[in-house]
């Protein structure tokens, strides 16, 4: 009996000596941060020779190590402590929230807006030291770069009465729109969200497989008469009123968004997790409902393949996300070097050479506008810019993005007519785009299970379908 | 001081088996009978039963699982006879033909079977049931061929000489003889099929048919943290398996015990 316990005793050892194994034993004096980010949403490093960026002689921007590693060198060398950051991914805000509630610890993560106000309602995060948005601390690099028109979304949404800049700092940023083929689709048909129950395009068009987004263009689509009416358009508080649309989930409302995406469903190739993008270069599909970030990089891929495919974002509305960082309560638990070392990672992060480096890498788009720096701005120029001498062009302004006055010529690039529709579009969306997006709030539970349901309703085989 | 004992080899297992089968299993019907305040309550089993929706999920998953079933017995059943009795001299080398898709990974295979049914049919979406079959009957074939040559290849051909003898024909024989003497092949091989085809949701979203069947409704709970519905589903879904599997066993005869 004794050495079977013996033997139990070993074996159980053994299956714990085996994990143990995999974590490396840090100094004492080390910080570990852990971090959890969306996955390929940072520079891993490693560039081609040939992919540097050079905006200018004195800025020559490469990416030889990987974001995480420059980080933790940079720390070493601005504060004197050495972190280890401990750096995983997820796949979506729901699996991340997932992973926390089963137990998994981390001290940084990068959720979307909504799940950022789920998680403040629910108190799991921790506010920024009171000197974060100190302008005038030099490594403050977030304060100093975040662009004045995301600063004043993130300071307007609230919940429960509380800012989220309080305890989210931007990362990356963009709208919900289609990216279609012009050989196949108008631009007219593409500006529109009832492209998708267009019978022209039969099984030819795709929609995200997420509940959150399938619901925000069907009920966008569906409320299409109501908030483009000159009324509604003209009225004062045009913004507030659209969000107020756009975010209803009372019970008629949502019944009648699942007629709506019942019938897309019917209409649609699929609902799509990854496979759009791949589907749209191909030619399977013609147009497909994506992120803008997304949008660039099937433009991007589509363009190697010569094959050219435009973004639009609906005229009656759309959607504004935002993806942030927030500390978690529970990994930060009161300790002040970590703390230190997180809130650090942001600004490293905002640096603008390190923005660029991000947004070349990924092909989303950086909150940070720069600040004092051009960079952000000659990048965008050295993206998209033509020579205006020598080639057809036309101006393009996103002033409203750097925080200058509406038209400031400072904020104006010359660019050829095509990116007024594709890349450039997608990823600094002119002012009319935004002011016509808005942001989807963090639901109730009630609403929540109430909209999973109805989701759960439109995917499911209807027994009563046999019955007609 | 350390005596070696054959009942030892058996402790890994048992530690396995409670800590990944039995464990989980008690937590998913936990959860199943509980609402989201953890008490205890039917409401999820009522509301699984109650709606047209789920009930049609349960169907549409039955009848993509016994549409699947079928078929790979239709095929396997011949190929496997002609491997397990024909004359090759290399059956097993032929067998490995027919079982080497196994190892490669299974969305690989699909990805290139979507081609494939892309350059027959045009837009795939147009026949989203007749792909979901094509794919899951080429991904579970292997599973259904094992067993079949195995219980086959076991079968003594004494029996079958002897039916000859008697003067059964070729058809007869067959019938009579090496059908009902396969019959653990063919409960083995229906039961490595039949419960993947029913949740095995991978599938579907490879090849665009975006009908959840009961895999995907489990995942769509548990990924709107409902676990209680989610749980309950797997725990029906157990129970429907279970239930299957006595039957089947009934079938095939009294006191006749699996033997691959």
């Amino acid at each position: 009996m004794k050495n079977r316990i013996l033997l139990i005793a070993m074996l159980i050892t053994m299956l714990f000596s085996l994990t143990a194994c995999g974590e490396e034993q840090a100094d004492a004096d080390t910080i570990v941060l852990r971090v959890s980010n969306w996955e390929e949403y940072i520079d891993l490093g490693d560039w081609d020779e040939e992919e540097v960026i050079d905006i200018d002689d004195d800025n020559n921007i490469f990416g030889e190590n990987s974001m995480v590693e420059d980080y933790e060198e940079w720390f070493y060398d601005t504060y004197g402590k050495k972190v280890k950051v401990e750096y995983s991914t997820f796949g979506t805000n729901e699996e991340l929230y997932n992973q926390l509630t089963i137990g998994d610890s981390y001290d940084l993560v990068c959720p979307s807006e909504y799940m950022i106000m789920k998680m403040m309602r629910e108190d799991m995060l921790v506010p920024f030291s009171s000197d974060f948005y100190n302008q005038d601390i030099k490594t403050n690099y977030y304060a100093k770069g975040v662009s004045p028109y995301i600063k004043n979304v993130y300071d307007e949404l609230a919940i429960e009465g509380q800012s989220i800049s309080k305890y989210a700092a931007g990362y990356m940023w963009g709208t919900l729109g289609l990216v279609y083929n012009p050989l196949e689709v108008s631009d007219e048909e593409a500006s529109h969200w009832d492209l998708m129950l267009n019978k022209k395009f039969d099984k030819r068009i795709t929609v995200k497989d997420s509940v959150r987004d399938a619901f925000f263009a069907a009920i966008t689509y569906g409320s299409y008469d109501e908030i483009t009416s000159s009324e509604f358009i003209s009225s004062d508080d045009y913004k507030a009123r659209l969000t107020e649309v756009l975010n209803r989930t009372d019970v008629d409302t949502v019944n009648y968004v699942e007629d709506i995406l019942t019938q897309i469903k019917n209409n649609v190739y699929s609902f799509e997790t990854d496979s759009g993008k791949a589907d749209m270069v191909t030619g399977k599909v013609v147009a497909n409902e994506q992120w803008s970030g997304d949008a660039v990089y099937t433009m991007d891929q589509a363009d190697e393949d010569d094959v050219t495919l435009c973004y639009s974002v609906p005229t009656e509305g759309s959607n504004l996300w935002f993806d942030g960082w927030v500390m978690l309560k529970d990994g930060i638990a009161n300790d002040a070097d970590k703390q230190l070392a997180a809130e650090s990672f942001i600004n490293f992060v905002s640096m603008p050479e390190n923005a660029v480096r991000n947004m070349y890498y990924i092909g989303y788009t950086s909150v940070i506008a720069g600040g004092d720096s051009d960079l952000i701005f000659n990048y965008m120029d050295w993206n998209y810019g033509v020579d205006p001498e020598e080639e057809e062009y036309v101006e393009y302004n996103v002033s409203y993005f750097y925080g200058g006055e509406d038209g400031d010529e400072d904020y104006t690039i010359y660019t050829s007519p095509d990116q007024t529709k594709r890349q450039l579009y997608a990823q600094y969306p002119p002012k009319d785009v935004v002011n016509r997006s808005v942001v989807m709030a963090c639901f109730d539970d009630e609403s929540n299970s109430r909209i999973n349901r109805m989701w759960t309703n439109v995917r499911c085989f209807d027994l009563k379908s046999l019955l007609d | 001081m350390f005596k070696f004992d054959r009942k030892q080899l058996a402790i890994p297992y048992a530690i396995f088996l409670v800590l990944f089968v039995i464990l989980p299993l008690l937590v998913v019907i936990y959860y199943g009978f509980t609402d989201a305040d953890g008490h205890l309550s039917f409401d999820n089993l009522v509301f699984f039963f109650s709606s047209s929706k789920t009930i049609g999920t349960l169907l549409y998953s039955l009848v993509i699982a016994v549409v699947v079933t079928v078929i790979c017995l239709l095929m396997a059943y011949p190929v496997a006879l002609i491997l397990a009795k024909g004359v090759y001299s290399r059956k097993h080398s032929f067998l490995m033909v027919f079982v080497l898709p196994m190892w490669i990974n299974f969305t690989l295979r699909i990805t290139a079977l979507k081609e494939i049914l892309t350059l027959l049919e045009g837009n795939l979406a147009y026949h989203q049931f007749a792909n979901t079959i094509i794919c899951m009957v080429y991904d579970f074939l292997p599973f259904m061929i094992m067993p079949l040559f195995n219980s086959l290849t076991k079968l003594d051909d004494s029996m079958i000489e002897a039916g000859r003898d008697l003067g059964a024909t070729s058809f007869q024989t067959l019938i009579k003889i090496i059908l009902p003497l396969s019959v653990p092949g063919i409960i083995s091989g229906i039961t490595m099929v039949f419960l993947p085809a029913m949740t095995n949701y991978v599938v579907l979203d490879m090849v665009y048919n975006s009908t959840y069947i009961m895999g995907s409704l489990i995942g769509s709970y548990f990924s709107s943290y409902d676990w209680n519905n989610g749980s309950i589903i797997s725990a029906i879904l157990l129970i429907l398996i279970g239930l299957f599997t006595i039957i089947t066993n009934r079938l095939a005869g009294d006191g006749e015990r699996r033997v691959s």
